[in-house]
């Protein structure tokens, strides 16, 4: 039987906030076997992928006054991160990207810059992807200002962010 | 929120500490308080407060405005506090320096300047204190975990201080006065060493694992540093006040609270050399170097406390003492900070907007490390020539070398002002169409 922890992203969202950190954080403290029962105010669609890459499947339904409940349950250790392939995804998907840049060994902001610099030449609604070795949190702004989606993660060792961005359509 | 936003005030906190730093320096040029005066002398008071809140205190909060966010990926509750709580502040401030000046008999008598001027600081701090703690308790880790400890040194220093304002006052009771009479080391090491020193060591780790391309340190590895700081800090804050509160002497006390400190400080030396050995980054920036020179002063002014204390020294050389901890350790690794910080923000305000857009410079190119340099090793000379000069009771010299250091200082503003003024950057990249020229006091956007 998992257990969840229950994270309502309802008023980080209200609030115009972005609630993927606190997610991420939630899911980073889970003792092993827990699950994640995740509220929100709409069905969190590219989640779903990410999730599914750390190990997670879920199940989700919608609340009667529109919000959506997804039960994230931890698979076991042998089907991680096959689940691209698996039953998370599906849902609306990512195209793959067109561009992939490794920008670990690079100086901040150096990475920061060639992110946007590559961003600026996608298409609607084409996807680059980019290995970072921190998180990149001057960057999120400049891509929400832009228009661009985004989500990322850091693997579960710890040593990589992976950031997957797309040009809004 | 998960990603952090310039903050509109940092460049104003900065503006304000440095105007300080100036203001301080120009009394020990001109030979107010200590070592002229005894150090518990209303002179001396005037320039201590210049120093640890005008200068070292505002600056550490214009960085932690901006890099409190970062560190918890969650913006601040009460952004709008930022501007007030610095007015406050300063105002705060204006008035207790005016209060000590007229203890001092340098102008009329008005005791209530004092109080006053202590509630309305207590106040402006308190308000960063909650917006700041509210957003670090979400997160409590790693680096946030000092800054907690940190503010809540904070608040101890400024609730003595509030009271030593009403006993000076005459307005505090029997047992404000016996805190007056003997619990201002307990004020002083709340503020240096709680305040200051562990909200450096906690914010050090991050940037300086950050600028070095670092991994960062395993949570256990670094919270041990911090528990025996928090120890030693609680020893000396609850232990002391108990011990006055029962007549007892404070002597026994600090000798714990100090060798708490000690292995604490020690532990974070490991930690830094830890950081620095598995730095991918082989060739270190001004600000990386010039932090390494402060880490060397801590080193020194440990070393020199350990000394005075085993000697018997102590109420001959404190001053020295404190002045390496200040001058030396804190100060030292703000202007390298500075340095980083002023720059980086001003590159993101600036070009943000049209990065990947149009061609725009480096970071590195907003600033002359070869130019800038010089002032930082004048500033440091300074800095050493002083304290020498104080553990030998030459007033005189003493002031010269606060000379030295205040060129160092004014070498420096005017690079940090130069940075922000974009002086040198050249040519079509310094300002593409798009890019927002940045304004000297706060950030644009």
């Amino acid at each position: 039987m998992t257990a969840y922890i229950d994270v309502d992203v309802r008023p980080i969202l209200r609030a115009g906030g972005e609630p993927f950190s606190i997610i991420m954080d939630a899911v980073d403290r889970l003792a092993p076997g827990q699950g994640v029962r995740l509220i929100a105010s709409f069905r969190p669609v590219p989640l779903l992928s990410v999730m599914a890459r750390k190990g997670f499947a879920h199940t989700d339904r919608p609340l009667d006054d529109g919000d959506w409940e997804v039960l994230f349950s931890p698979l076991a250790a042998e089907d991680a991160g096959q689940e691209d392939a698996g039953a998370g995804l599906a849902f609306e998907q990512w195209p793959d990207p067109v561009v992939t840049l490794d920008n670990r060994e690079l100086d901040p902001p150096e990475p920061m810059v060639r992110i946007l610099a590559a961003a600026e030449e996608l298409g609607p609604g084409e996807t680059l992807s980019a290995l970072l070795g921190r998180e990149p949190v001057f960057l999120f702004p400049e891509l929400e200002k832009r228009g661009f989606r985004w989500l990322g993660g850091f693997t579960p060792d710890g040593s990589t962010y992976e950031l997957s961005v797309r040009a809004p359509l | 929120m998960i990603g952090a936003k310039i903050s509109r005030w940092t460049m104003s906190y900065f503006a304000a500490a440095l105007g300080w730093l100036l203001v301080a320096l120009a009394m020990l040029v001109g030979g107010l308080g200590y070592p002229a005066a005894e150090l518990g002398a209303p002179d001396t008071l005037v320039v201590v407060h210049a120093v640890c809140i005008g200068w070292l205190s505002l600056s550490v909060c214009g960085a932690l405005f901006q890099f409190v966010p970062v560190l918890v990926a969650r913006p601040l509750p009460f952004d709008k506090w930022a501007l007030p709580a610095l007015f406050l502040i300063n105002v705060g401030l204006v008035c207790l320096i005016l209060g000590f000046l007229s203890l001092a008999g340098r102008i009329a008598p008005a005791v209530w300047l004092l109080p006053a001027g202590s509630v309305v600081l207590g106040a402006g701090l308190a308000m960063v204190a909650l917006d700041l703690g509210l957003t670090l308790v979400s997160q409590p880790k790693g680096s946030a975990l000092f800054v907690i400890a940190g503010l809540g040194a904070l608040c101890a220093t400024v609730a003595l201080g509030v009271a030593f304002a009403f006993a000076l006052a005459g307005s505090a009771g029997a047992y404000g006065d016996a805190l007056l009479a003997a619990a201002i080391p307990i004020h002083a090491i709340a503020g240096l060493g709680g305040w200051l020193t562990l909200t450096a060591m906690g914010v050090s780790y991050r940037l300086l694992a950050m600028f070095m391309l670092s991994a960062d340190l395993g949570e256990r590895q670094s919270t041990s540093a911090l528990k025996f700081g928090a120890l030693a800090l609680s020893v000396a804050v609850v232990g002391g006040l108990f011990a006055i509160g029962l007549e007892a002497g404070l002597g026994a006390v600090l000798i714990v609270a100090a060798v708490l400190g000690v292995i604490s400080l020690a532990l974070y030396g490991r930690d830094i050399a830890t950081i620095y050995r598995s730095r991918k980054r082989r060739q270190l920036e001004l600000n990386m170097r010039m932090a390494t020179v402060s880490f060397a002063n801590l080193a020194a002014t440990v070393t020199l406390g350990t000394v005075i204390i085993v000697s018997g020294k102590v109420g001959v050389h404190v001053g020295a003492f404190a002045f390496l901890a200040v001058f030396g350790w804190l100060s030292g690794l703000i202007f390298a900070k500075l340095y980083k910080i002023v720059a980086f923000l001003t590159w993101l305000e600036t070009y943000g907007p049209v990065m990947g857009r149009a061609p725009t410079p480096r970071v590195q190119d907003l600033a002359v490390e070869r130019r800038s340099e010089k002032w930082f090793i004048i500033y440091f000379l300074g800095v050493w020539a002083a304290t020498i000069m104080l553990m030998m009771g030459e007033g005189q010299a003493f002031r010269g070398a606060a000379a030295v250091m205040a060129v160092g200082s004014i070498g420096i503003i005017h690079e940090l002002v130069r940075v922000r003024r974009l002086s040198d950057v050249a040519g079509s990249r310094r300002l593409p169409a798009g890019a927002i020229a940045p304004s000297l006091l706060f950030a644009r956007n």
